[in-house]
Formats: structure tokens, sequence, C-alpha cells
């Protein structure tokens, strides 16, 4: 799958952003540039169930067919479980596409704003990138 | 956590807006939380009182206003009556008042920097700990412990821990420089006077980068209004930093229904912060 900007999802983003509250231990503007939203598609390959941000890893194939394993960063652990996620929420190996925003340093990692299954459901709403306290 | 959202509210907001697959995590109301003839925790009951009498103000406690969402960068405070002592926010302690906060021209120097810089470099950001008015700030929770002698406030964000002396001791002659400086409190009436000095150089107030030096000194009551309310006014009074000594409010809202999470913090995220410079 390829990385595109994604500048219709970033309107339907604006109607998430503001109603949900974040706990981004950084200034969002330190690491991720909001004017280069992406959304990429490809497997889990680890999760990382961590304080203050939750993060997985995903394998997605870039233009050239070339696998590429991303980070791709969430809310905190804390604030995800009041919202009902755990730690098994999302499996290996299973498919998801994330919309997000890119690190501003270009390596392969991505905060995210949505996680969409295959089948459409979403998975850890209210994530990082969704900025409340903390731009 | 009313009138702001609650976990359950977020959850019904974004369920208007996507599938969601969670469930709320929630725990029931404790033991001895009063109760509203529907079964509701009791917000406006009276406040819980020691053996000795005074306030306890232990509890699980919320920022309403954080909570929900607001309180960052550039977003205005709470709404206080005309006259009142202006709320703090997370991003900006010094976001009520209408000229800003009364910074020394080097520490004004210091915190246009800061932000610049897109606060790379916070401590929080990097997993140290937040100044005091971030933990009251913060929209994660805190939890107060009140026992003889002693009261200490648990922070959810970081694990920030603070003891506040109320043995009747005295500040040690040189003490050393802590985060969370050194704390002694006592009753003024129902209310918990707590003046804490020793602080560190280079704490940060809020996401801006207001600053708190080893200079300061900080006042803090503490009232608890009701069951469901307490409300802090804070005093700093850092003459290094600040040409005159400025008071702001926080309220904070009972959470009966949940509990504090273990929040160890791991920096992942440092190696890629991007200051103004690059």
């Amino acid at each position: 799958m390829t990385i595109r900007p994604l500048a219709i999802l970033a309107v339907s983003v604006g109607v998430i952003l503001a109603a949900v509250p974040v706990l981004a231990h950084h200034s969002f503007a330190a690491e991720y540039d909001r004017n280069k939203p992406v959304t990429i598609t490809g497997a889990v390959t680890k999760v990382e169930w961590i304080n203050p941000h939750a993060r997985f890893h995903m394998d997605v194939k870039d233009d050239g067919g070339k696998t590429v394993n991303w980070e791709v960063e969430l809310g905190s652990p804390a604030g995800l479980i009041r919202r009902g996620w755990t730690r098994n929420s999302l499996k290996i190996g299973e498919s998801v596409t994330v919309a997000g925003f890119l690190a501003k340093d270009g390596s392969s990692l991505v905060n995210s704003t949505t996680v969409t299954l295959s089948d459409g459901r979403r998975v850890f709403a209210g994530s990082s990138s969704e900025t409340g306290t903390n731009p | 956590m009313k009138p702001f959202l609650t976990a359950a509210g977020l959850v019904a907001v974004l369920a208007g807006v996507s599938p969601l697959l969670s469930a709320q995590w929630q725990l029931p109301p404790g033991a001895g939380v009063p109760k509203t003839p529907d079964g509701k925790p009791n917000l406006n009951a009276p406040v819980p009182r020691t053996a000795d009498g005074k306030p306890d103000l232990s509890g699980v406690w919320a920022n309403p206003w954080a909570t929900a969402g607001r309180g960052g960068r550039g977003s205005p405070p709470a709404p206080v009556p005309a006259g009142g002592i202006p709320e703090a926010t997370f991003g900006n302690v010094g976001a009520g008042f209408k000229d800003g906060l009364p910074l020394q021209p080097w520490a004004a120097e210091l915190v246009k920097q800061r932000m610049a810089d897109n606060s790379k470099d916070n401590p929080d950001a990097h997993c140290l700990p937040m100044g005091f008015m971030q933990f009251h700030e913060h929209p994660q929770f805190r939890k107060i412990l009140q026992a003889p002698g002693v009261i200490v406030i648990i922070y959810e964000a970081n694990y920030g821990l603070r003891q506040i002396f109320m043995d009747g001791r005295s500040v040690p002659k040189d003490p050393e420089p802590w985060w969370y400086g050194y704390s002694l409190g006592k009753w003024d009436g129902d209310t918990l006077v707590v003046q804490t000095v020793g602080f560190t150089d280079d704490i940060w107030l809020d996401i801006n980068g207001n600053p708190l030096t080893s200079a300061g000194k900080v006042t803090e009551r503490f009232r608890r209004l009701n069951y469901g309310t307490l409300e802090i006014e804070i005093t700093v009074d850092d003459p290094k930093a600040y040409s005159r000594p400025w008071t702001v409010k926080v309220s904070q809202r009972i959470a009966p229904d949940t509990e504090l999470n273990e929040f160890i913090c791991e920096d992942r995220d440092a190696p890629h912060y991007v200051g103004a410079k690059k």
C-alpha cells in the first residue's frame, strides 16, 4: 500500500479533534508536522503497551514495492484503558489502515489520528494527534 | 467529572462519529461515596471530615477543564466571575491574565525561546517530573491520601509524588533542590495552607515554559467546598523570575468511579524532537 496525503480525512479528523482530550506528554509540533497528513495500510508486527505513548509497528509497502516497517504513536495506555482499549485490542498480523501525521525528522513514524481495521471498525480512537492539551 | 465530559461521555461522543470496538473502563464507586436517590455519587454532599474534624481531602481528583480536552496552549482558561482569581491552564498558567504573567525580562525571553522551540525541552517531554502547576492542571487524575501528620498526593501523570508535612516541622535550613520542593501544611479553619520552598531551577510551570526557580516560594490554599469539589488557590512568589507575586486558581472534581493507573514514562520521542533552529 502506498503513502499519500489525505486532505479529505483531515476534515473528518477535525470533528474528533474538537471532542477528545489528549494526554500527549510532548508538544505535537516538536515531533510531528500538521501539514503532512498521511494514510498507510499494512500488517501489524508489534504492539508496545507503554507510557506515555502506546505504539505499534506495521509493515507497509512503499511505491517501489519495498516493505518498510513503520512506527505508529498512540495515546497513553493510561488514557486508552479508560476508554476501554487494552493491550490486546490490536492483533499481530492484523491488517490496519492508519491515518495521521508524519514525523518532522523524516523517520518512518506516524502520530495516529485513526486506526481502522479491514472491516471498517476503529480501534484506539482518541489517540495522540487529536490535540487538546498539548498542541 | 461533571459537567465536563466523563470517560463515558467521551465514548459516546466518539461513538457518534465512528464505529468503536471498546467498552468503558470504569470502576464502581467505592464504599462511603454519598449517593443521590437515583444511586449516583452525590457531588453536593457535605465535606467528609477526619476524626479530628478537619476536612478530608482524600480521593481521586480530576481537573475538569483539562479532562474535557481544554487548556492547551492558546486555549482560554475556565471562566471565572468578574474580579475573581483567574484559572490557570495546562498550556499557560497565565492565560487568565489580560497582560500575561509579570515576567522578568530574562524570563520573558526564555519563554519566547521555549515556545519557538515547540517546547521540546519541557522536562515532561523527556519523562522528567512536571512542574507542580502542570500536575495541578493535567488531564490525568491525581490521588490525595490524608493521614495524621502527612498528606500525600500521587499524580498519575509521570507518577509524580508529593509529600506535605503536617507535623509542625520547620523547613530545613538548606533544603535540597527538589522538583516538587519541600512542602509544609497547616490548617487555617477549613482551608489547608501549604507552603513550599526548595525547588530546583528550571522548572516549567506549563507547556509554554513559564519558569519557576530555586528562589520561588509557593503558597497553595486547598478548600474542599463539598463532596465533589476542590478548589486550589496558588500564589507564586519568585522574585528571580517575576516582578511581583501572582495568584491563580485551579478547580478539581472528585472522580469516584476510577483509579490511578501505573504510569512509568518510557521516553521514545525525544530523539525526534525538532526545535526552532532545524
